[in-house]
């Protein structure tokens, strides 16, 4: 086992001698930076709570919202939004609670990074294999007393460990950025969001959790896509496409295919786990949260099985 | 008492409808150097990537210390070390990093003998730099360093002295034969540089369109155990003998100048120069050469080297 973690270390040492990878984090850090500024400059209210008068500028901002939605009455995307705000502002005047904005919430509103990371993890997954041959240093790792299928794992863990790496600078980073701009508030602070039919405040960590514990089943995914590809045609660069464009096609394609009786075996349709959270409606009838993971194993022991085999059963011929 | 490193039985690779190679067999020895040579598209590379597994065997087997490359891999290339074509290394770490790299994947391995590989190759000033920016002769040297770093009792290289300069060449030449003599190391060599092998190697395995067509002892073509001779005649009038020659021997021989220039058994010289004599030839010089390896191989594999 020592063996094998040698191995990691090498397939880690790879990815991050490389100034790539650290483009992408430095990419990753003037993102969250960039998102702070903007969310300090433009969201001019973010301190409009921090006095005691803070309820009545919940109920004038009430108020302005009801307007809105007589004012713009045959729309329905506003008065949604709208009416989600209200009951939002009611909970904290209900349950006596004074809003604030600080750097944890800074990093759940970082949740879109996920994608960021995905996108970075995905580039990292196709280039492990490929590359190798690429470089022709494929033929130097193979004549080693190692066997294939370590050498194929050891790479796999480490786009895992490169992924979690990456993920938890995201984290850090915005608590960090998100605490410099907003100010931390607290260890652990309760945040308010709407769950189910109402709204709640949970604590905030356990959001951030489980916010990015879902988003992780499409990184997972995505990547051992990417890897598999990379694997079997030796081709990074149709690897990163093909992961990419199915990532942001992914619903696009199951909403297609909907009306088909197929459409739950859709990957895509299965990806987003949260959709069974709090007794919610399924997006396609049929499905269901073992139904889901069954089928996310099955695709992901089919891309694992390709990819061993490719990796396996191929002559390593010239370049 | 000769102690056999690898054996080839009957080794055949078949892609497709096509067999590239068609039955290989031979032993190479612990301490020897064997020279494996060629023309492009002989079928080389593709047998020494059967010899390191790297290429499915298709049938037959390649045995190393008597470990069977297809059923006992690891056993059998823990025994191996090889570059496979060019030296290629990852361009974007320093020679250091690439070595370390390689010394990880085996354990044992420590930085003492990193340092030891890094000297017997002559590498020290450059292996700080990143070995994208080494010249070919350097990667070459940095490729046999990391063969050599688990100290294999099969060294396989796949020409090695490309892109060496001559004092390189030298160097690596005089180091191969000590790592046969003192270390008893088998080390396998395939060149298409005649002379590169002719001075390197004990012997010599020929290969063409996936057969081996000999083996033989490089000595034998300087110490003579066949009889083939390069002769060189000066005689008058010589179109008359280049057709007396054909006529009574069936000898092809060739005009170079003033001379005469043709290849036959030892055994058949006097004869020649009877009948000339007998056809009222007049013989003013005999020059008699043994052939060079050079000769040989032309001979074995024919002047159209690329089918």
């Amino acid at each position: 086992m020592s063996n094998f973690y040698q191995l990691v270390y090498n397939e880690l040492n790879k990815i991050y001698i490389r100034k790539s990878t650290w483009v992408m984090y430095v990419i990753l850090a003037a993102l969250i930076i960039g998102g702070a500024v903007l969310t300090n400059s433009i969201d001019d209210g973010l301190n409009k709570y921090d006095d005691d008068n803070w309820r009545e500028v919940l109920q004038e901002e009430n108020t302005a919202l009801e307007q809105e939605i007589t004012e713009y009455e045959s729309d329905d995307f506003i008065a949604q939004i709208n009416t989600s705000e209200i009951g939002k502002n009611n909970y904290y005047l209900e349950n006596d609670i004074q809003p604030q904005y600080g750097a944890w919430q800074y990093v759940l509103e970082n949740q879109g990074m996920l994608s960021i990371v995905s996108l970075l993890t995905i580039i990292v997954a196709a280039g492990i294999v490929a590359n190798e041959f690429r470089w022709g240093t494929i033929k130097l790792l193979l004549i080693r007393p190692i066997t294939r299928t370590k050498i194929l794992a050891s790479k796999y863990v480490s786009v895992l460990i490169f992924a979690l790496f990456t993920l938890l600078f995201v984290l850090l980073f915005s608590l960090i950025v998100g605490a410099l701009f907003f100010g931390l508030d607290g260890i652990n602070p309760s945040i308010v969001v709407e769950q189910g039919e109402g709204f709640t405040d949970v604590s905030a960590l356990s959001q951030i959790l489980s916010g990015y514990g879902y988003g992780m089943v499409n990184l997972i995914m995505m990547t051992t896509f990417a890897f598999m590809i990379s694997t079997v045609f030796r081709n990074s660069s149709l690897a990163i496409g093909t992961a990419i464009f199915l990532m942001m096609a992914g619903n696009t394609i199951v909403a297609i295919f909907m009306e088909k009786s197929w459409a739950k075996y859709i990957l895509f349709a299965n990806t987003d786990l949260s959709q069974y959270a709090n007794g919610g409606e399924p997006w396609i009838e049929g499905t269901s949260l073992g139904f889901s993971i069954i089928v996310l194993i099955v695709y992901f022991i089919i891309f694992q099985l390709l990819s061993w085999f490719f990796f396996n059963k191929r002559d390593i011929a010239g370049n | 008492m000769t102690e056999i490193a690898m054996e080839l039985i009957d080794l055949k690779k078949t892609i497709g409808k096509k067999e590239i190679i068609k039955g290989l067999s031979f032993t190479i020895n612990r301490g020897e150097v064997f020279g494996f040579i060629g023309p492009n598209g002989a079928g080389k590379t593709t047998t020494i990537r059967m010899m390191v597994g790297l290429m499915e065997i298709t049938d037959g087997d390649v045995r190393i210390l008597g470990n069977s490359i297809k059923q006992h891999f690891k056993e059998a290339i823990r025994e191996v070390g090889a570059i496979v074509e060019n030296p290629e290394m990852y361009p974007f770490m320093t020679g250091w990093q690439n070595l370390s790299h390689f010394a990880r994947m085996i354990p044992g391995i420590g930085k003492e003998r990193i340092h030891e590989v890094i000297e017997i190759v002559g590498l020290e000033k450059v292996i700080n730099q990143k070995a994208g920016k080494y010249s070919l002769g350097m990667r070459q040297r940095l490729g046999i360093a990391q063969a050599l770093l688990h100290k294999p009792s099969i060294l396989i290289l796949d020409e090695p002295t490309n892109g060496l300069d001559p004092a390189g060449i030298r160097e690596i030449r005089h180091y191969i034969r000590k790592l046969a003599t003192e270390e008893n190391v088998a080390v396998i060599i395939s060149s298409h540089l005649l002379s590169e092998i002719e001075l390197m190697c004990d012997r010599i395995g020929i290969i063409k369109n996936g057969e081996l067509v000999a083996t033989q002892l490089v000595n034998d073509t300087t110490t003579d155990h066949t009889n083939l001779r390069q002769v060189t005649l000066e005689v008058k009038p010589i179109n008359q003998a280049i057709e007396v020659l054909k006529a009574n021997h069936e000898i092809d021989a060739i005009q170079e100048g003033e001379q005469l220039q043709f290849q036959s058994e030892k055994e058949t010289i006097p004869n020649v120069i009877e009948t000339f004599v007998k056809h009222g030839i007049a013989v003013y010089q005999v020059g008699v050469s043994k052939a060079t390896l050079e000769d040989k191989f032309f001979d074995l594999i024919g002047e159209n080297t690329i089918e």
